[in-house]
Formats: structure tokens, C-alpha cells, sequence
């Protein structure tokens, strides 16, 4: 049995077919991933976006849509995965995708482009209470996007950057676009680069890791989402919440999506 | 609300500054702004006056800054701004009962900043409810006030037409929690978008009208069938609210609002006055003893227990704390509050609340709390 999983987010478009596999003897393998994509929807809308990612994954994986049993939408956008079987939110497919990763897991944070959220998980993978930031995106990839932008530095430089400093410079706005004016003023105070993106890193750490104390830390931390490629963000996030280790994923931007597949599969086997 | 069962109350909102112009026009009564549910409305409504509640337009303003700290609770600041817009122009005086101090920057902004306030009076009602002393305080502050009235109209407020008026609106508030009673139901024949028209609007419409439109809606009750699914009975907590756009999003997506405890829902009507032979302590009293806001209930939270018994009693499955911004008094209770629910049963959602709110961010985040509690197993 085929399942399929779609996250239609901010940005971009995840896509995860999951394969029934049922290996004798190894319960561990009752599903593998048999193809994940994703793309940026450009000059697409929503729902033309999820359709071209959709057919793109399935064509990769040489299936074709009545192969697929059951797909499972979630994301700002899962209203217009116009062929979704059903939607489910983003707190409830991301705890179950995290868990399912790591069983151990009981926080799952999650950040992406437009939204940042910590959620407290049962052994199964249900989310149990969650807290997202509002309507700000300081505690989200797109502060730190605009950040490394007017550092004139790529994201992936701006995170390693920020690791090359041990300076602790707090930023007082949690407004974007208040921050970007103190991102300048140190910019004119020759402050290093390094210690800007650092700044700016442990500041969206900071607001991320209150949005979790709300709901409590306990047991694995896993972080989710888009964010995870950041390693400045990463070792902020850990200091910030006081944890040795956060797990994390090797496709963090899919979890959410794969969360959707694997409750469209249990579904199916309910 | 297909059958139109509430569509007066509906309008009465929608339309509220014509309806108060029509009214002036119709009784050549005043029409004074009131902020705070705390306000005894006897006394205006005995001295032939209409009282109007000050609500919000939940739209972006740009007049209140210079008046009002940005970080003052944006019911605060939209009420202020609807007042310095100047869509309460058809209001003589102005009034507040003390309850928060950002209401009071309000009131003190709007009396010395809208053009058409003709006069104002502050009613320095305690805080401190649970004093021994609080209701001998606010009698003599509502004679006071009696005594202001009488003065500025010319007449006499005599015991017998605050008599009067005490029993009109004691029967406002009795026909809204009759009409509340529907809502313990399963399935109930009201929604919570419904309840919230008929309480609002009993804040700004002629009592003797707004009683008149209960019972016709309690008559045509008994026999209504909404056909809508129930879903999860949710109840609301907080200050002020009014986000009819909110309360229709919560009530698409598989819930129902059964109860609230908020000053423009049960806060505002629960309690009726006590017979006294004073007429004002009866009214003094009455708000003294009524379901405490934050501001009003310390040293004993006494608006814990109240809070959970509300939930039981209308079978709420959950609650959604709809906090307004920077709304110190409530987001001190909240979480010991949400403990004290939680601990009890009750599943708790916090959701902060601004001048204009993110419905499709909210929507998420009500259908996220709604599969955290799905009786159905997801997987």
C-alpha cells in the first residue's frame, strides 16, 4: 500500500509516498519512505503548486495517482490540495512524523519559514498541547532569512558564521523589521560579522525556546523543519533551552509531511 | 442562523451608532458612553438616559497614539479610537466604573479629547470587592453618582424610578441566562455566535427593547432545530470580545461554544440584585457580588471556582482563553487558572488576541486543539 503525505508551507511544497513494506520479522520496517520531493511553487498558485509537486513525486517514483491509497494534506496551505483525502494540522502531522523518527521523542520543535511552534508528544506520536508564535516572525526561518539577506550572506554562511563567535550581543526588538534596524546600527558599528549572525541566531533561539517552555520540555527534543540545516540556530536552540542533545533528522523539512503519510497509512490499516 | 431567530440582535450589532441615533431621535433622551461592565446602569436608565457599552471596530487606527501606551490592551486602544474617530458623537457624557488602570487612560484620553463629551463622571467603585468595607464604599459612591445625575439633568432620582430601572434590567438579565440555559444541551438550540449577539447587544440597546426581542426568542427555543453538528463543546474565557469573525471560525470547524466567562458574555448578566429596602445598596451590592473580573478578585481568586463550575455545568469539553494583549489582570490569572481547569478535566487553548486577529493562523491552531482531543484514533 501506497500513502502519500503532502505539506504545502510558506515556501515551499514537501511531498512523502510511503510504502507499506511489512518485513517478516521486523515490525521496525512496517513502512519505508519510497520517494520524497519538494519545490518552490514560484509563479504557481497553492493549488497548482501541490498538483505539479504531487505528479512530480509520483513520476520519480514511477507510480502513477491510483497507486497512491490515501493522501494526507497539512500546512498553511493544505486547503488547496484540492485532492487530498483529508487535511490534519501541521502540530498533529509534525509530532507524529518526529516520533516516528525518534520514539523516544516527547518535545518536537518546529521551525519553518513562516511559523515557529513547540509541541509536547505522547509515546505515540499524538500531539498533547503545542504553542506557536503569533503574528510576528522573529521566532521563525524568515527573521533569519531577512537577517543573513542584510548581511549579505547566504543562509548557510550565516549560520556557520554565527559558530565562529562566542560573543553574547542581545537584540532587543523581536520585530523583524525592528531588528533589521539594529542589524544595521552594529553593521555600523563594525561589529564582526560573526557576532551579528550570532546575535541574531540566539535571538530567534530565545523566542523559539519560550514558545517550548510553554509547553514544557521533556523527555528527546527533536527539531523539525527547515531551521535544522542552520547549525548556528541548532547550538543556539540547545544552549537556549538548557539541553545536551536535540535530535535531528535528516530530512527535517519532511517530517511534517511524512507524519501525514504515516496517519493515512494507519488509517488505512484501522 | 438560517432561520433568522436572531437577526434583530445581528442587526442591532451590525448597526449599533444608527440604532443609538435613532433612539436619541425617537425618546430626545442622552446617550452616554460607558466603559466597563462595572457601570450601574440603573442610574443612567432611571434618569432617562441610554447607556452605551464603548466596543471596539477591530480594524487598524492610527489616531490612539498619542493618547494611550502602544502597550496598553488593544480593546483599550480600539475603544479610544472609535471615540477620537469621533462614531460615538451622538454621546453627551461619557463614564467609567474603575476597574483596570488602561480602561482609565481610556476614559481620561476620551474625556479630554472627543470633541462632543458634554460631561463625564468616574466612578471610583474598590477593587478590593472582598473588603468588609467594598460595599459601603461603592453605596456611597453610586449616591454620589445619583447625586451628579440629578444635578446635571434638573430632575430628581427618585427611589422609585431606580426601582424601576433595577427591575428592568434585572429582568434583562434573567432572560439572558434563561436564554443561556439552552446552550447546556447537547445539541444546543443556541450558538455560540447567537449568544454572543444577544448578550452584546443588551450592552448598547434599550433594555425595554432588548427584553422585548428575548421573549420572542425564548417562545420560538423550545421547538428550534439548528441541524448542525455539535462537535466539541468549547468555552470561551477572557475580557472583552466581540470578534464575531473569530466565533464563526471556531463554530465551522467542528465546535461549539456552549459558555463564556467574559464581561461581554455571562460577567456582564449573572447575577441579579438582592431585595433591599435601599434601593442603592441593592444596586451597589449587586455589582459587588457579581462573577468577579481579575481586577476585583484578590485576595481569593474567587473567579477560579466560578470559572470551572461554568464548564461543568454546560459541559464544556475545553476552553479557549482568548487573551487580549497586554491585558495584565488576565494574564496574571492565566496560569493558575488554566491549572486549575486542566487539573480538573478541562483542556486548556491560549490564544492572544489583538486590535485586528489572524483567523487563518487561529483556524489552525482551534483544529490542532480539536485533534489533540479527537475521540476518533488518528492512528
Amino acid at each position: 500500500m501506497i500513502t502519500a503525505g503532502i505539506d504545502m508551507g510558506s515556501r515551499t511544497v514537501k511531498v512523502v509516498l510511503l510504502e507499506e513494506l511489512k518485513v517478516d520479522g521486523a515490525p521496525q520496517l512496517k513502512y519505508g519512505i519510497k520517494k520524497v520531493h519538494i519545490m518552490m511553487p514560484g509563479e504557481l498558485d497553492q493549488d497548482q503548486a501541490a498538483d505539479k509537486a504531487y505528479d512530480d513525486a509520483l513520476a520519480a517514483a514511477g507510480l502513477k495517482r491510483e497507486d497512491v491509497k490515501a493522501v494526507f494534506a497539512t500546512g498553511a496551505g493544505r486547503k488547496q490540495v484540492g485532492f487530498a483525502t483529508e487535511g490534519i494540522t501541521e502540530m498533529t502531522a509534525g509530532a507524529r512524523g518526529a516520533v516516528y523518527m525518534y520514539p523516544q521523542a516527547r518535545t518536537v520543535v518546529d521551525v519553518g519559514a513562516e511559523e515557529g511552534r513547540g509541541m509536547k508528544t505522547d509515546a505515540e506520536g499524538r500531539a498533547i498541547d503545542f504553542a506557536g508564535n503569533e503574528k510576528c516572525a522573529a521566532g521563525a526561518g524568515s527573521f533569519a532569512e531577512a537577517m543573513s539577506r542584510a548581511l549579505q550572506m547566504t543562509l548557510k554562511e550565516f549560520g556557520e558564521a554565527s559558530l565562529k563567535s562566542d560573543k553574547t550581543i542581545p537584540m532587543n526588538a523581536q520585530c523583524t523589521v525592528f531588528a533589521e534596524s539594529e542589524v544595521v546600527s552594529l553593521i555600523h558599528a563594525s561589529t564582526p560579522k560573526n557576532d551579528i549572525a550570532k546575535a541574531v541566531l540566539d535571538a530567534v533561539a530565545s523566542r523559539v525556546c519560550a514558545m517550548v517552555r510553554r509547553v514544557g520540555i521533556e523527555g528527546e527534543v527533536v527539531l523539525i523543519g527547515g531551521m535544522v540545516h542552520n547549525a548556528g540556530f541548532v547550538q543556539a536552540l540547545k544552549i537556549s533551552m538548557g539541553v545536551d542533545t536535540i535530535s535531528l533528522p535528516d530530512m527535517p523539512e519532511y517530517i511534517s509531511a511524512l507524519g501525514c503519510a504515516l496517519i493515512a497509512a494507519e488509517r488505512q490499516n484501522s | 442562523m438560517a432561520d433568522g431567530l436572531f437577526d434583530q440582535f445581528r442587526n442591532w450589532y451590525e448597526k449599533r451608532h444608527d440604532y443609538a441615533r435613532d433612539w436619541k431621535a425617537r425618546t430626545g433622551g442622552q446617550v452616554v458612553a460607558t466603559m466597563c461592565t462595572y457601570t450601574a446602569e440603573e442610574l443612567l436608565i432611571a434618569a432617562g438616559m441610554l447607556p452605551v457599552r464603548v466596543l471596539g471596530a477591530h480594524e487598524p487606527q492610527n489616531v490612539t497614539e498619542p493618547h494611550i501606551f502602544g502597550m496598553f490592551c488593544p480593546f483599550c486602544r480600539d475603544s479610544l479610537a472609535q471615540g477620537l474617530l469621533g462614531r460615538f458623537d451622538y454621546c453627551e457624557g461619557v463614564t467609567l466604573t474603575q476597574s483596570c488602570i488602561q480602561y482609565r487612560q481610556t476614559f481620561s484620553s476620551w474625556r479630554s479629547n472627543v470633541p462632543s463629551v458634554q460631561w463625564d463622571y468616574y466612578v471610583p467603585m474598590p477593587n478590593d470587592v472582598q473588603s468588609p468595607h467594598a460595599r459601603k464604599a461603592h453605596h456611597a459612591e453610586l449616591q454620589s453618582f445619583r447625586t451628579f445625575l440629578q444635578a446635571l439633568t434638573g430632575k430628581e432620582l427618585t427611589d422609585a424610578m431606580l426601582r424601576e430601572a433595577l427591575a428592568l434590567v434585572d429582568e434583562n438579565r434573567r432572560l439572558l441566562r434563561e436564554l443561556f440555559e439552552y446552550r447546556k444541551v447537547a445539541n444546543p438550540q443556541v450558538t455560540g455566535v447567537e449568544a454572543l449577539y444577544a448578550s452584546i447587544t443588551a450592552q448598547f440597546v434599550d433594555k425595554r427593547e432588548h427584553n422585548e426581542q428575548l421573549k420572542k426568542v425564548l417562545a420560538a427555543l423550545p421547538t428550534r432545530q439548528l441541524n448542525r453538528p455539535e462537535g466539541v463543546r468549547f468555552m470561551t474565557i477572557g475580557s472583552e470580545n466581540d470578534d464575531l469573525a473569530f466565533m464563526h471560525m471556531v463554530e465551522s470547524v467542528g465546535s461549539t461554544i456552549v459558555i463564556d466567562d467574559q464581561c461581554s458574555g455571562t460577567r456582564y448578566f449573572w447575577n441579579q440584585s438582592k431585595p433591599e429596602d435601599d434601593v442603592i445598596k441593592a444596586i451597589a451590592d449587586r455589582y459587588c457580588d457579581r462573577p468577579a473580573c481579575p481586577t476585583k478578585d484578590y485576595p481569593n481568586h474567587t473567579r477560579f471556582d466560578h470559572v470551572l463550575g461554568l464548564a461543568k455545568e454546560f459541559n464544556a469539553r475545553a476552553a479557549i482563553f482568548l487573551q487580549q494583549k497586554f491585558c495584565d489582570p488576565h494574564e496574571g490569572d492565566y496560569p493558575d487558572l488554566k491549572q486549575h481547569l486542566e487539573s480538573n478535566g478541562i483542556p486548556t487553548l491560549f490564544l492572544e488576541f489583538d486590535i485586528t486577529n489572524p483567523i487563518g493562523p487561529f483556524r489552525i491552531r482551534i483544529e490542532a486543539f480539536l485533534e489533540t482531543m479527537s475521540d476518533e484514533e488518528l492512528f
